[in-house]
């Protein structure tokens, strides 16, 4: 049986999976994970560890749009873990992510 | 001149609607997909911008006939504006909800009083030369159509202007300012009789073309 950690790094994994494909395509999240690796030298699977140089990927990118991007994946975060979404702008991406990890 | 007039446009509307496929075949992914759609829509409507240069350049070079005004061509290019639109309208749409309501707000009041001044300027010549409907209306839907783009180009380069992509937006906004004050003064001169084959004024055409070739170029190599 996975860990609690674990096990909330494969929802966030999918998450962020699902929420790149709805918002920019399958070609697009592809390019984003491209940009991650090439850029900033993350694996799609280190993500979880690295929340904040994911966020910084997506500004480069994207730039105010990354919040979109951002709120995307917390909002269906969220509904994986069948928690409230409290949408708050001074809690930056990586902070409400290891917010959650916590609760979890 | 007069045949680089007629060549060259048909040329580069060409180069730019082979950069809005090579970007479709980069970010395609199917239908449903809204930014694969918009990606579609702006090769649609570059497409049909380019059979509007191609339409006229064959007409006055190879058959020799004057077109009228409007012709087949603007048929062609006020079509094309509709796919573009959408296109623009499906990117920023995704993405809106991060621009301030007061940036919305000022750049919907500057883009109003810029239509607003515009429409006074032609106005009076248009209505004074009293040509028929159709001439009426394509000087007046020509301006309107390259204000609506760029409100779209400016809300896109307002959201995205600090990442990467926010390049590809700039050049939209400079292609949609070209635009604009081309078909602006096409209208102004057409009504004038002031205006011939080689006009300057062509050279904003050429460089709104020119503006969204980079545009599709920056995002395919930063994206």
């Amino acid at each position: 049986m996975p860990s609690p950690e674990k096990e909330f790094e494969a929802i966030l994994l999918e998450a962020i999976d699902e929420s790149l494909k709805s918002m920019l395509g399958e070609s697009g999240k592809e390019l984003v994970y491209y940009q991650l690796k090439n850029s900033f030298g993350l694996r799609k699977e280190n993500v979880p560890e690295k929340p904040e140089l994911f966020s910084e990927c997506l500004y480069s990118l994207f730039g105010l749009g990354a919040k979109i991007i951002e709120a995307t994946i917390l909002k269906k975060l969220c509904i994986k873990l069948k928690i409230k979404y409290e949408e708050n702008k001074d809690i930056k991406f990586a902070d409400y992510i290891k917010s959650m990890a916590k609760r979890e | 001149m007069y045949s680089f007039s007629n060549i060259f446009p048909p040329l580069i509307a060409g180069t730019a609607f082979a950069s809005s496929i090579l970007a479709l075949a980069r970010y395609w992914g199917s239908l449903k997909e809204h930014f694969s759609l918009s990606w579609l829509c702006f090769a649609i409507g570059l497409g049909l911008w380019f059979l509007g240069e191609a339409s006229w350049a064959v007409y006055t070079l190879y058959l020799g006939i004057e077109l009228p005004y409007p012709s087949i061509a603007d048929v062609f290019w006020l079509s094309g504006y509709i796919p573009m639109l959408i296109a623009l309208l499906l990117y920023v749409k995704a993405f809106l909800k991060v621009l301030p309501e007061r940036v919305i707000y000022a750049i919907t009041l500057a883009i109003l009083v810029l239509a607003v001044l515009m429409l006074t300027v032609l106005a009076a010549p248009v209505f004074e030369a009293e040509e028929d409907l159709a001439v009426i209306f394509a000087n007046f839907a020509y301006p309107i159509l390259d204000t609506v783009l760029l409100y779209l180009a400016i809300l896109g380069s307002a959201i995205f202007y600090k990442g990467k992509i926010g390049k590809s937006w700039l050049f939209i906004t400079a292609g949609s300012i070209s635009y604009t004050i081309a078909d602006l003064l096409f209208s102004y001169t057409t009504t004038y009789g002031m205006y011939y084959c080689g006009h300057p004024l062509e050279l904003l055409f050429h460089l709104g073309y020119l503006s969204l070739i980079l545009a599709f170029h920056i995002h395919v190599k930063e994206l």
